[in-house]
């Protein structure tokens, strides 16, 4: 009997674990990943987790408040965290003296210091901060992305205040206080006049460069002076001088988020501020000798407001592009030879390759995201684009903005597209408001006006493969049908069909130019397809008339409900 | 006649009988001639999710026609769908880094089809031309959408006479010398119908002459060991409702290993069992009678 | 008391004389008062089970009407297998597994200790598989079609279900052929006794040779399932799992049914055969305890060479540890411990946890741990439906199997005239 009721309980325990089992099984489904947070607000804090020694962290990351500590050791300066150099300059590093690179030391170094400190302040008696692991390394913060702060862009304006404000203060030498380079004999820090440059040559250590330059990056790396600390060392100390010696108001920002604003000014913004004098021309002739092409007649002052830093094109040293190129190529360039270095198509240093991306501007992109400068199969370049370039000593004169009053304004006025109407009404086409519009977004832009020096260019946009010469002396509009085939070529099933050719030619422009009308991704009121054509009340429900007779003979018994286009 | 016109003749009879039975596309669609796998590349670059291949594949086939307005577009488009027994093709959208990309689903006319191996009467069949084809002599054992990787053949429940339905790349219209219903009516031309060959290298010719525009693989080229319906893609194919996990290895091969020790086992069990009967035979049968005799008295009490 | 009534019939059975049946109306006859109940109708079985398995006849007729779909079913395009093929035909046929295993050791090698129960477990074997695979003609779609695998010319020899449905036939033969011994000396037909006995060891063989193939077949066919089954229960040996695991599932069935009919026919039994039948029941407990274990290792040896491991720490692993834990590796130590002791109590036990471990086992292969996944919305559960017709189908094999064991000689002593012919 005892058995009996014990076979009885384990076979009741075996089923509420089948229950159980199935009930969490049923309900587990896909496991969900948690999602990291980020901290919206950092408040000047400082996230100390240094995933490049750690790794994968053991314990959550510390978020160090700085501002409270600044305040704790105000007596004391910043030189009781902070290490200084000979020069008397502050690092902004921490901790102070970490014995080797690996995790141990790191951590024993915060630790030394970070607890230490507070442990000593226990001890005298006064506000003191976390002892034990988890008051620092809080739980709450395991999820949450480490903070990271915009980078700073020191933009031309800045660095125009900060010039308008040397020269105020000090008068002469103003370029001396922040521009240096290194002198590999003396082994220091050197200003030499005329030679300023940007930090990041020589402190952006991720950056692969010349040997030269390498060279530097190479001292800058051993004295751990990446951007971020040669930055804060530079700005920070002089910041702070002047705090000292003039108060708040006068210095420049000491917390980071005055700096780290993640707001950035665009190029248009720029274009007004002076650019730094360093003695540059304003005109240059670019050639080469015994070169099959004529010389290029550039205007470096006008390309100066295009972009918002030197290095876009200066994109190593702010040398003239010859003097590391070649015409065969030299190690200094790395071997990019001058050809590729003025035309590489996808390069944003060279002339080509940033007049390349201008026309992937949405305003450009409708007609250029199809037109190739350069025949990526036979990798030889438009013939027609290189003479508006190769022009000489002197330049193309700028042409005259484009206007279609030179146009048969009858012909081009309203185009209706009628040839496949079965579903829908016929399509009617503001052809003419649209050219205006291109022209008008043509004269708008310095860079198109000279290449687009003819209104007929701006026909190829559309009518492309066309060669506009033939087009413009004969009398028939050019259809698309007279490429396009109206069926599907059962020959090459490839080729674009004239109902594919409409669609995606239109939509394609409209898609480019982020014109939210006519767009092929953006639902509008009343359907997309009405934009351009409305469907047709009555009319053929039918779009194909062959059927897959044997599957429709089965399924037309099952039809549940048929659904008719209004 | 002598016997070698009988033959001929003869031979030829057959040889004709056989042909028309055969369905044999009359035209073919591409220029190249004999057998190959045709199938179609979708671009989900150029689809605008219009959900006009539905419409287009519902009137083909009879089924009951969606309602493809703009309005219940936006409804529809909400939530990622599987086919159905009345749609065998349809239209997901998914929102993505590249924005929303729209991306139709359907059978993948496999090269090697699982859903082929699993059944037991060949209904579902991969033809010469490469459609997968369901048949009536099916006996609706539901083994190919246990097979099937992609989960594409539905089931008609509602239905007392069941069928199993799923897009069979319009296999009557292509011996018509037609297109696929979907291929016809797409205005965007994001559906390019071709032999596998053709429409590999084209995927792979809009891949290199477009850098950056698609993301730098072609789904169904190697997958489940190919398959006749590529995409590309943007972005990474994870993120518009493609599995990545399901291997290069064609799904019939996971059943071979079992079938290959099919006549090994019919051979040797038969032998083995044979042998040890035998091996264990006592002598003469006679300890067995004596076993019984046993029996019997004490089954006489 | 009934069970007295009974034994005086089975008594003045075998004192009377072979039916003589001459002509197919005499036949008729025998059939007739054959088909005649023996003893109360309403006894407490019967009321239980009638109105539940003429429950499931209706359902049946409704299902033939109107199709698979709700409510007769929950099956869904995810879900295309549910109870009637998981737990009907799979595990059905895992459990009339014990019809080979037995024969294998009664025939091949010859333990002639298990020689008294091996009639009944051919029986439950051949019903099982007439009920249970026949079970598969009401859960397939098409069912008209179903004679397609077997007739015409569109053979799918590639297919693994195509060698299932061929081998469920001819094992239905084969295992027809090893009973029909008992049928022939039910209607005294002696030629046809001889004959049939001497067939006996080839269908045996055959029969053998088949069930080796088909329950490995069951499991062959999730292989191409691949993608949908988690990963802790796929692997590329799940034939040789289901084939090992098919052996102790059928065991266990014929322990468990044994005991039940060792119960309700003891009258008919001598003495001989209820003294070994504790024999036998620890024999197979023993064969039950080291099969298990086998097993037991196999699943752990290609969890870990599957590189599934990682998985145990999730939901689904945690219901694969019950499963292997609680339903594998404790009743194989119960049998263990029952052969050892020799204490039947814990052997049936241990047999009854062992069944519900198969039946999680194919159904965590059919619905639970294929398409693990989906979302709760989405999954299957049985609906009162499905659970009836199962239990009517169940209950109709058993009241058959009752009838026959009542009227022909299964686990009653043979007539003396077919003992003397040997060959049983």
């Amino acid at each position: 009997m005892r058995r009996t009721v014990l076979f009885l309980i384990i076979g009741v325990i075996y089923l509420i674990l089948i229950a159980a089992g199935l009930g969490m099984v049923y309900t587990a489904g896909e496991p969900v990943p948690a999602k990291e947070r980020e901290i919206a607000k950092p408040d000047n804090k400082i996230s100390i987790a240094h995933a490049e020694i750690f790794g994968k962290l053991e314990r959550p990351q510390v978020i160090f408040d700085h501002k409270k500590h600044e305040e704790a050791a105000k007596s004391e300066g910043c030189g009781t965290c902070h290490p200084v150099n000979d020069k008397k300059k502050l690092l902004f590093s921490f901790p102070k003296d970490v014995k080797g690179k690996d995790k141990e030391a790191v951590m024993r170094a915060y630790h030394d210091a970070c607890i230490g400190c507070h442990k000593q302040k226990r001890i005298e008696h006064k506000k003191s901060g976390p002892l034990v692991c988890g008051d620092c390394h809080q739980d709450k913060y395991t999820l949450v992305k480490p903070i990271s702060y915009p980078v700073v862009e020191f933009d031309f304006e800045r660095h125009d205040k900060h010039v308008k404000k040397l020269k105020e203060t000090l008068g002469k030498d103003t370029c001396r206080q922040c521009h240096h380079t290194y002198s590999f004999e003396e082994k220091k820090l050197v200003y030499k006049e005329k030679t300023e440059e940007s930090c990041y040559y020589c402190h952006d250590l991720d950056k692969k460069r010349g040997p030269e330059v390498a060279a530097i990056i190479k001292v800058s790396a051993e004295k751990g002076l990446s951007m971020q600390n040669a930055s804060h060392q530079e700005c920070l100390n002089c910041h702070l001088e002047i705090r000292k010696k003039k108060g708040e108001k006068e210095a420049g920002p000491t917390e980071c988020m005055k700096c780290h604003t993640g707001k950035y000014k665009t190029t248009a913004e720029l274009e007004k501020i002076p650019r730094p004098d360093r003695g540059q021309k304003e005109k240059s002739y670019i050639y080469v000798e015994n070169a099959k092409l004529k010389g290029v007649s550039f205007n470096h002052q006008t390309h100066q407001k295009y972009s918002k830093t030197c290095m876009a094109c200066h994109h190593e040293t702010l040398k003239a592009c010859k003097e590391c190129h070649s015409l065969t190529g030299k190690p200094e360039g790395k071997n990019v030879n001058i050809a590729k270095a003025y035309h590489d198509m996808f390069s944003e240093h060279s002339c080509a390759g940033c007049h390349s991306k201008q026309t992937a501007k949405k305003e450009c992109a409708g007609c250029h995201h199809n037109i190739v400068a350069m025949d990526l199969e036979t990798m030889s370049p438009r013939k027609d684009t290189c003479a508006l370039c190769h022009t000489g000593k002197e330049p193309l004169p700028m042409p005259a903005p484009l206007s279609t009053s030179g146009l048969k304004q009858d012909k081009i006025k309203e185009v209706t597209v009628k040839v496949l109407e079965k579903e829908y009404e016929p399509a009617k086409f503001p052809h003419l408001d649209i050219v205006n519009k291109l022209a008008k977004i043509s004269n708008d832009s310095r860079l198109a006006t000279y290449f687009h020096r003819n209104i007929q260019t701006l026909c190829e946009g559309c009518h492309h493969r066309s060669p506009v010469t033939t087009e413009a002396e004969k009398n028939t509009p050019p259809y698309c049908r007279n490429c396009h085939m109206i069926v599907y070529d059962k020959e090459d099933l490839n080729a674009i069909r004239l109902l594919t050719a409409y669609h995606n030619q239109c939509m394609g422009c409209h898609d480019e130019m982020k014109i939210k009308k006519g767009n092929s991704m953006v639902f509008v009121e009343g359907g997309r397809c009405a934009v351009c054509h409305k469907k047709k009340k009555a009319g053929p429900a039918e779009l194909t008339t062959v059927k897959n007779q044997r599957v429709y003979n089965q399924n037309k018994k099952i039809i549940l409900n048929r659904w008719r286009p209004d | 006649m002598d016997r070698r016109d009988f033959l001929k003749i003869m031979g030829s009879g057959f040889a004709s009988i056989a042909g028309a039975d055969l369905l044999i596309p009359k035209r073919p669609l591409a220029s190249t001639p004999g057998t190959e796998f045709y199938g179609i590349l979708v671009d989900t670059t150029r689809c605008i999710g219009c959900r006009r291949c539905e419409l287009g594949c519902a009137e083909v086939n009879g089924l009951p026609l969606p309602d493809i307005s703009e309005s219940t577009n936006q409804t529809v488009l909400k939530t990622p769908r599987k086919t159905t027994d009345r749609q065998y093709t349809i239209i997901n959208k998914y929102e993505t880094s590249e924005g929303p990309i729209y991306v139709p689903k359907r059978c993948m006319h496999c090269n090697q089809p699982g859903c082929v191996a699993a059944c037991p009467v060949k209904a579902m069949r991969k033809r010469e031309q490469g459609h997968v084809t369901w048949d009536v002599n099916c006996i609706g054992c539901r083994l190919c959408m246990i097979s099937c990787p992609f989960d594409i053949p539905k089931h008609e429940y509602s239905k007392a006479f069941p069928r199993i339905q799923k897009c069979n790349l319009c296999w009557d219209r292509f011996n018509q010398g037609q297109l696929p219903g979907c291929v016809e009516v797409c205005p965007t031309q994001a559906l390019m119908f071709g032999t596998r060959r053709q429409i590999l290298e084209e995927g792979k010719r809009r891949i290199a002459a477009n850098p950056g525009k698609y993301v730098d693989h072609i789904y169904g080229e190697y997958e489940v060991g190919g398959t006749s319906h590529l995409y590309l893609s943007a972005v990474p194919f994870e993120q518009i409702g493609f599995r990545n996990d399901l291997g290069t290895v064609p799904y019939p091969e996971y059943s071979t290993g079992f079938l290959y020790a099919v006549p090994f086992i019919f051979v040797l069990w038969p032998i083995a069992m044979l042998g040890m009967n035998r091996g264990t035979k006592k002598e003469n049968g006679e300890e067995k009678e004596e076993h019984h005799g046993e029996e019997t008295d004490k089954g006489k009490h | 008391m009934a069970g007295e009534k009974l034994e005086t019939v089975a008594v003045a059975a075998e004192k009377a004389e072979s039916p003589k049946i001459k002509s197919f109306g005499d036949f008729i006859d025998f059939l007739k008062k054959e088909l005649k109940p023996e003893g109360s109708i309403a006894t407490p079985f019967n009321i239980i089970s009638l109105p539940i398995m003429l429950l499931g006849y209706v359902f049946i007729v409704l299902r033939l009407a109107s199709g698979l779909g709700k409510p007769i079913t929950n099956l869904s395009q995810q879900y295309p297998w549910g109870l009637w093929i998981g737990f009907d035909v799979v595990t059905g046929v895992a459990f009339a597994g014990g019809a080979y295993v037995l024969c294998f050791i009664v025939y091949i090698l010859r333990a002639e200790k298990y020689h008294p129960i091996i009639r009944a477990t051919v029986l439950n074997g051949f019903l099982a598989y007439l009920f249970y695979a026949g079970a598969i003609v009401l859960d397939i779609g098409r069912w008209w079609n179903i004679y397609n695998p077997m007739v015409g010319n569109n053979f799918g020899v590639n297919a693994v279900m195509f060698l299932v449905a061929w081998h469920f036939f001819l094992y239905m033969l084969a295992e027809l052929v090893e009973f029909s011994p008992a049928i022939a000396e039910w209607l005294g037909a002696r030629k046809a006794r001889k004959i049939l006995g001497a067939m006996t060891l080839g269908a045996v063989i055959f029969g053998i040779t088949l069930s080796t193939l088909h329950q490995s077949g069951l499991g062959a066919l999730m292989m191409m399932a691949k993608s949908k089954i988690h990963p802790l229960w796929y692997t590329e040996f799940i034939p040789i799992l289901y084939f090992v695991s098919s052996i102790f599932a059928g065991l266990s069935l014929v322990i468990f049914e044994g005991s039940i009919s060792h119960k309700v026919f003891a009258y008919q039994l001598d003495e001989h055969h209820k003294e070994q039948y504790n024999d036998i029941l620890v024999g197979l407990s023993r064969i039950c305890a080291v099969v298990m274990f086998g097993y037991f290792f196999l699943k752990i040896l290609l969890v870990v060479h599957g590189h599934a491991v990682k998985y145990i720490n999730t939901p689904m692993g945690y219901w694969w540890l019950l499963e292997m834990i609680g339903f594998v590796l404790v009743p194989c130590f119960a049998f263990l411990r029952g052969a050892q002791r020799e204490d039947t109590a814990l052997i049936k036990f241990a047999a009854i946890i062992t069944m519900i471990g198969i039946i999680l086992n194919r159904l965590n292969y059919t619905f639970i741990a294929y398409n693990w996944y989906v979302p709760l919305s989405e999954k299957y559960w049985p609906t009162p439906i499905e659970l009836t017709v199962t239990a009517s189908i169940i209950l109709t094999e058993i009241w058959v199997f009752r009838w026959m064991v009542r009227r022909m000689p299964v686990l009653r002593e043979p007539p003396a005239w077919a003992k003397a012919m040997g060959h049983d």
